[in-house]
């Protein structure tokens, strides 16, 4: 083998083997030191990310690409499954970017997580999710992408119900996990369908294999998948409720790296939805609604993590709308910037929510901008990022959406709903920024405010650079397949730029009337429809729990017994034979006159039938 | 030891209280568990205090052969609905100790169906949310009927419509195509 190929292949390989090493560690029964999981966890998705740097620079240098074929897991006569890892563009480039988020999380979670007693076991699960991620993303056929997907679910629920004594967060847990469940629905509808007609899981091979058919069906599978891993509008509310986590959870897995599973199993699929139309327009519609629909709930919340969560539904719903637009590079580039402001924007969060003494309400914040500088600047530099402001990271990215969606013949409510989605964006930005960072502190006095922790300082700095850095670093080492369209008119392309400021202007204006006693009543219906989250979790989650239980333990419990023994067992014969009984017993009165009376009635009978 | 239980049984089977294999339960012996829908005053307040309520609240399940006999009916009401701030017995499960359970206390837990008063009525919020959701459709159905994008013309190309490069002979005078108007 080429000395190249061979660094390339062992050293993402060496990769795992690095990662996994830990989580090995603990399944033998020597106890672990106190602080296993800083001096073992993190240094191994150090260790990891350094390693992986390694790949990403052979890519950029070379623009190699590998496809490593372990081994052969099962062989039939149709169908062959071997472990084998795509080293391609999207995982080279996501596969650092996710260990780098990581690493800076796990960082964070030994200062936010110290004072838990099961921390290792924390950390534990954390690397476990992430050795999970690493499979789906590398995963080059369906099998094994299957496996991580399902390896993300389970360590999500594990990780939501972290704090399992409490029933909110167990609740938040199975709401994950029963969503995520409707998605595999879809994700093993478009598996079996490619099993059974294209006779293959492996990737290379469905694209060629599957050319001249038509594949409505297993996209809207895998569009289903999407719905419920990436919480798209009708599978969507399981993402704010996953807050209950804890906020190392939510930076990892809630914004960075589970969520985009879903995109990204659609971007791995973009060939195969390249020349379905149905399948763009439902991901464009569907993209464009929840995209609108969690920016709408995110501007009355007053729950900091909350906020960040509707944030990345809304994020997630943008990505949505690219692949819709059939531009998959333009989506992974978005998930790519997309991890280092919105991991930034949870730590943040986590760091002012430990000095305000676990307070989460921003209605109870305030004046942080000069008691903790270093963490609002990383959040200010995070929303500004997320707004799209020219050359941070997220303005490559969700400016190449935006103007690609201008340029398009696309659907005009789709356009006028991601315009509007982008403006609600700076709108909550700055409702975050102004009610945390800005005015005097609505606090109390004795706050344990202290961000001076290397363990919260370096993870902060090393993300604000990625969220500063990163888009530019990726947009120009990248090649784009599809040309963009670059000329355009002067409106289209300062549309999202304008459309931004506008939001900045009117949540400017909102709040400086908050200092101008000027008593402004909201409307109470859609304020009512936006802070109860579109009343989405309220029916739905009230109304189909209760009638499929209810349903379940009556069918189960009464109705079976109530079917054979009365309504068809021997209570039923004794209701439909007693009044033959007693019809006859009625009849045998021994009155003369009856009698008489059906022996006329049977004359006549018989003299009718014999006439005829 | 089987023998024994076996004849235990026997004698209680044969008091012609309880049939079947729920003899062999010990609560059936001395009638603990389900018995029949209660008919008189007597009956009532036997079960009453079997499940530790109130004569006056007592009411049982109405009798349609479902066999639910005197359970008694309590309200449709979550555990997520009581009060978190009272001392109950059981904090996490907002329950006391001995209390009479609803025949369908699983789904009325804290992580299952919660029947806690919403903001505004049931018919406000369904009408809100499928008002929504059907507005949004159609509005992407007229989108889709109406869709943006920039205008575009015919391609034009030079050299006479590139008569020679689709084949045409080099004798043969093209005709002139203007794609310019000055």
């Amino acid at each position: 083998m080429h000395p190249t190929t061979l660094m390339y292949t062992s050293s993402l390989l060496l990769m795992f083997a690095v990662l996994l090493y830990p989580l090995l560690v603990t399944f033998t029964s020597l106890p672990l030191n106190n602080d296993w999981a800083s001096s073992h966890a993190k240094t191994a998705v150090k260790s990891a990310f350094l390693i992986s740097l390694a790949p990403l620079s052979l890519f950029l240098s070379t623009g190699m690409e590998a496809v490593t074929s372990s081994w052969t897991w099962m062989v039939t006569t149709t169908l062959d499954i071997t472990l084998s890892f795509k080293f391609d563009h999207y995982s080279i480039i996501f596969i650092p970017i996710a260990l780098y988020v990581t690493w800076s999380i796990l960082e964070f979670a030994t200062w936010y997580m110290h004072s838990d007693p099961l921390m290792n076991r924390f950390f534990k699960y954390l690397l476990t999710f992430l050795v999970a991620m690493l499979i789906l993303v590398s995963a080059n056929n369906l099998f094994q992408l299957f496996i991580g997907w399902e390896g993300v679910g389970i360590m999500s629920f594990l990780l939501i119900g972290w704090w399992h004594g409490r029933a909110d967060a167990n609740t938040a847990a199975l709401q994950a996990v029963l969503y995520n469940r409707v998605g595999d629905i879809g994700l093993i509808l478009g598996m079996a369908w490619l099993a059974t007609n294209v006779n293959s899981w492996d990737i290379q091979q469905m694209f060629i294999l599957s050319k001249d058919l038509d594949m409505t069906l297993p996209l809207l599978g895998l569009i289903l998948a999407a719905t419920g891993k990436s919480a798209q509008f009708g599978l969507h509310p399981w993402l704010p409720a996953a807050m209950e986590g804890p906020t190392p959870v939510s930076a990892l897995l809630h914004s960075s790296t589970m969520v985009v599973a879903g995109i990204f199993l659609l971007i791995r699929m973009s060939p195969l939805m390249e020349n379905n139309q149905t399948a763009l327009t439902l991901c464009l519609c569907l993209g464009a609604l929840t995209t609108m629909f969690t920016a709408t709930c995110a501007l009355t919340q007053n729950d900091i993590k909350k906020i960040v969560a509707f944030s990345t539904s809304s994020q997630l719903g943008l990505m949505m709308v690219t692949i819709g637009l059939n531009q998959p590079q333009l989506a992974f580039l978005h998930i790519c910037t997309h991890a280092f402001f919105k991991a930034m924007l949870f730590l943040c969060s986590g760091s002012v929510i430990h000095s305000l003494n676990d307070e989460q309400d921003i209605r109870k914040m305030g004046g942080l901008h000069h008691l903790a500088p270093f963490t609002s600047s990383c959040l200010t530099v995070g929303s500004l990022a997320l707004t799209g402001t020219p050359f941070l990271a997220g303005f490559f990215s969700k400016d190449a959406i935006i103007e690609a969606l201008n340029t398009s013949h696309v659907n005009a409510w789709a356009l006028t709903l991601t315009l509007i989605a982008t403006s609600f964006t700076a709108i909550y930005s700055l409702r975050v920024i102004f009610f945390v960072t800005m005015g005097t502190p609505r606090f109390l006095p004795l706050s344990p405010i202290n961000e001076n922790n290397p363990a919260v300082i370096n993870p902060l700095k090393r993300l604000a650079w990625g969220s500063i850095f990163g888009g530019l670093l990726v947009m120009l080492n990248i090649n784009l397949f599809k040309t963009p369209v670059l000329t355009m008119p002067a409106e289209l392309k300062l549309a999202a730029l304008a459309v931004s400021i506008l939001g900045l202007l009117t949540a400017l204006e909102l709040a400086t009337l908050t200092s101008k006693q000027f008593k402004v009543t909201p409307l109470r219906t859609p304020h009512h429809f936006s802070t109860s989250l579109g009343f989405v979790p309220a029916i739905i989650h009230r109304q189909i729990p209760q009638l499929s239980l209810l349903l379940g333990q009556k069918i189960a419990s009464q109705m079976v017994d109530q079917t054979w023994l009365e309504k068809t067992g021997p209570k039923a014969i004794a209701n439909a034979t007693t009044p033959l009984a007693s019809a006859t017993s009625n009849m045998q009165q021994g009155l003369i006159k009856t009698y008489l009376t059906l022996f006329l009635m049977t004359l006549v009978l018989v003299t009718l039938i014999s006439a005829t | 030891m089987a023998g024994v239980g076996f004849q235990r049984w026997v004698r209680t089977l044969s008091k012609g209280k309880i049939s079947g294999i729920s003899g062999l339960l010990p609560a059936c012996r001395s009638g603990e568990i389900l018995t029949y829908f209660p008919i008189n005053i007597g009956e009532i307040a036997a079960a009453a205090k079997k499940y530790n309520i109130r004569v006056e609240d007592y009411k049982p399940i109405a009798d349609n052969g479902e066999g639910y006999g005197d359970y008694p009916q309590l309200p449709d009401r979550s555990q997520q609905d009581r009060d978190p701030a009272y001392q109950w017995d059981h904090p996490d499960l907002r329950r006391n100790w001995n209390e009479p359970m609803h025949w369908d206390f699983d789904m009325f837990i804290r992580n299952r169906v919660d029947t806690s008063p919403t903001v505004v009525p049931w018919s406000t919020m369904c009408k809100q949310l499928f008002g929504f959701v059907g507005f949004m459709l159609f509005m992407f159905y007229l989108g889709d009927k109406f869709p943006a994008y920039q205008p575009v013309g015919p391609k034009q190309f030079p050299y006479n419509n590139l008569h020679l490069e689709r084949g045409g002979s080099p004798d043969v005078e093209p005709e002139e195509v203007k794609n310019y108007e000055i």
